[in-house]
């Protein structure tokens, strides 16, 4: 069923110019962030601080799974993926721009402002029951961990580890392009071994430390999973994205063919029903055990003070037909996965279902009465912030993947598995 | 040997041989027939004009059928049969019905999938007229064949054989049925 690549590829190196993109794609981050600075004049600074965590996390969680899909490439020597791993390896060239869009929230817990995101960093916060967090049980046994220098050294060590592993997987894979040397292709292998361990680490540790830990009295084990598979998920999405953007302007026709497009289908419907796993998992742990220090994550997502059923539990319905259930269904046709009209909408729509996923995990830590109602709610001024923190960031990632673009061929065309590629077959 | 032969087959050398006589075969009109060959030839299903196989059905069926049972069961047993609350919670509620559920659904769709393939694909069969030819032992080894079945409604002994020689097929003998 493949179109064999028999035509060969005749704009190999790309010398198709991808700067005019680059300064648009500058422009609206630039328009974003700016959009959102201004949403500190207008709104309460903690919501705006919550938005531009949502909006960093987003793009930080789809450059991981890219790092992480890259080195699972590596490590089972797959040939499929070849070319969409090129895509990949551009789109990591936006770790150190994610972590210098990160440092403001860091910055800002260290000016004194701690109450602004994460309420532990602040010992003197009075929290529900009257006592301040200084002298919470519960934080007092996690303050070895939750700590402002150890959340600064964390948050540094994973960006350092994120950013010199894409350097290590980006130089080798470039520099085969010039000599095709096999030594990159066996420096890649070792690289993923390690760095797949490293990788895993790191993202639950992020994940724990940035959003887990906006409500510190909360436990569940499987957090550094649930992100591990939106943000697999994420990038699986944007390479498609990316791959259908290329092929219709002409750089990769004859390249791509339906059954890479297949396969990168079938792995998105894969992450589908994994991340509905491990979300089920944790909801369902928790409403079976009925503890209190951890049933009331949910019920902040589900009623209010008084009982009723709140904003925040229609959009947890949402998240749960949308994120698992239409996917699942739509993913379940072969030609929904090949065809490129088709399978655009629904990696669209599994990208806006994951910030809205990262949303729901992330705003209700934004409470009325200084922190002591009902979370706000989701259709308010603070999801416009949102958004405009998801378009600024996503401006900026997206310009250093453009930025990167021109620095290597547009395939990896001496990687030892290309030809297998380029005649992927089902 | 009887009147009517099973069909005929033909012999080819090499794989491009094959694959161009499978779409002229393909483009004729052919419905009943089938290539030997001793390894799979990538893109030889759409050189033939096979479709896509019919097993999703199947699979589909039996995912429902089993995320359905399992509901039903728990539903069955927990809030009609007999009736017992356990840790404080409803009789029934999907959410504990679900890791049962989700279990049979995996198992009733790899036993709808086997058995749709199965029932598709007429296996296991125990005759084949091929397997009288020699040729059978060679198709296995170093040569390719088609074979066109008699039961085609386009065969023709003499058209039919002006065909696979005309695809460049050698050797073409009628099989016994």
């Amino acid at each position: 069923m493949s179109t064999h690549a028999a035509t060969a590829p005749a704009a190999l190196p790309s010398e198709s110019t991808s700067s005019p993109c680059a300064c648009k794609a500058l422009g609206v981050g630039v328009a974003g962030i700016v959009l959102t600075i201004i949403g500190l004049f207008v709104s309460d600074g903690h919501a705006v601080a919550l938005s531009w965590l949502t909006g960093v996390t987003f793009w930080t969680a789809i450059a991981i799974g890219m790092l992480m899909l890259v080195m699972i490439h590596h490590i089972l020597d797959a040939s499929w993926s070849v070319v969409v791993r090129r895509q990949f390896e551009h789109g990591l060239a936006a770790f150190p721009w994610l972590a210098l869009l990160f440092a403001p929230l860091v910055v800002v817990s260290w000016m004194g402002s701690h109450d602004y995101i994460w309420t532990w960093m602040n010992p003197d916060a009075v929290i529900h029951g009257g006592h301040t967090v200084g002298h919470d049980p519960l934080y007092v046994k996690k303050a070895g961990f939750l700590n402002l220098e150890m959340f600064t050294a964390m948050t540094a060590l994973c960006f350092i580890i994120w950013i010199w592993l894409s350097a290590r997987l980006r130089k080798a894979s470039f520099a085969q392009d010039a000599d095709g040397d096999l030594k990159w292709t066996l420096m890649n292998r070792k690289t993923a071994a390690f760095g797949l361990a490293l990788g895993a680490i790191t993202l639950t540790l992020a994940s724990i430390y940035w959003i887990k830990s906006l409500e510190y009295h909360w436990f569940s084990t499987m957090f550094g999973v649930w992100f591990f598979s939106n943000a697999v998920r994420g990038a699986l999405s944007v390479g498609v994205l990316l791959m259908l953007w290329l092929y219709n302007r002409g750089d990769l026709k004859g390249i791509l063919n339906t059954n890479q497009l297949y396969s990168i289908g079938m792995l998105i419907f894969a992450f589908t029903v994994f991340w509905a796993y491990v979300t089920f998992s944790q909801y369902f742990l928790i409403w079976n055990a009925n503890v209190p220090e951890e049933t009331f994550w949910y019920n902040l997502r589900e009623i209010t003070k008084e009982g009723e059923f709140s904003q925040w539990g229609w959009v947890g319905m949402v998240i749960l037909f949308g994120h698992f259930l239409l996917p699942f269904l739509y993913l379940l046709s072969y030609r929904n996965k090949i065809t490129h009209t088709r399978i655009k909408p629904i990696v669209i729509w599994i990208l806006l279902i994951i910030a809205i996923d990262l949303i729901y995990n992330i705003a209700p830590a934004l409470k009325a009465d200084h922190g002591h109602g009902d979370p706000l709610p989701f259709l308010s001024i603070n999801l416009l912030w949102t958004a405009t923190s998801i378009i600024g960031v996503g401006g900026v990632f997206f310009w250093a993947y453009l930025k990167s673009f021109p620095k290597a061929k547009l395939i990896p065309i001496r990687d030892p598995r290309i030809n297998e590629c380029l005649t992927h077959h089902e | 040997m009887s009147a009517k032969p099973y069909g005929l087959i033909a012999t080819f050398d090499n794989t491009p041989d094959v694959y161009h006589a499978a779409e002229k075969v393909r483009d004729a009109g052919y419905k009943n027939w089938d290539c030997i060959t001793p390894f799979p030839i990538h893109g030889l299903d759409r050189a033939m004009g096979v479709k896509r196989s019919k097993v999703p059905p199947f699979s589909l069926a039996g995912g429902l059928l089993g995320f359905t049972t399992g509901m039903l069961l728990i539903f069955w047993t927990s809030a009609v049969d007999y009736r017992l609350i356990v840790g404080g919670k409803p009789y029934f509620s999907p959410l504990y019905a679900f890791p049962v559920s989700y279990e049979l659904t995996i198992l009733f769709t790899a036993f709808a999938t086997i058995g749709g393939m199965f029932f598709l694909n007429g296996l296991p069969m125990h005759y084949h007229p091929v397997l009288k030819s020699d040729k059978i032992l060679s198709g296995m080894d170093d040569k390719f064949h088609i074979v066109i079945e008699s039961s085609d409604p386009k065969f023709n002994l003499a058209n039919t054989k002006a065909l696979l020689e005309q695809a460049g097929g050698k050797d073409i003998e009628e099989l016994e049925a």
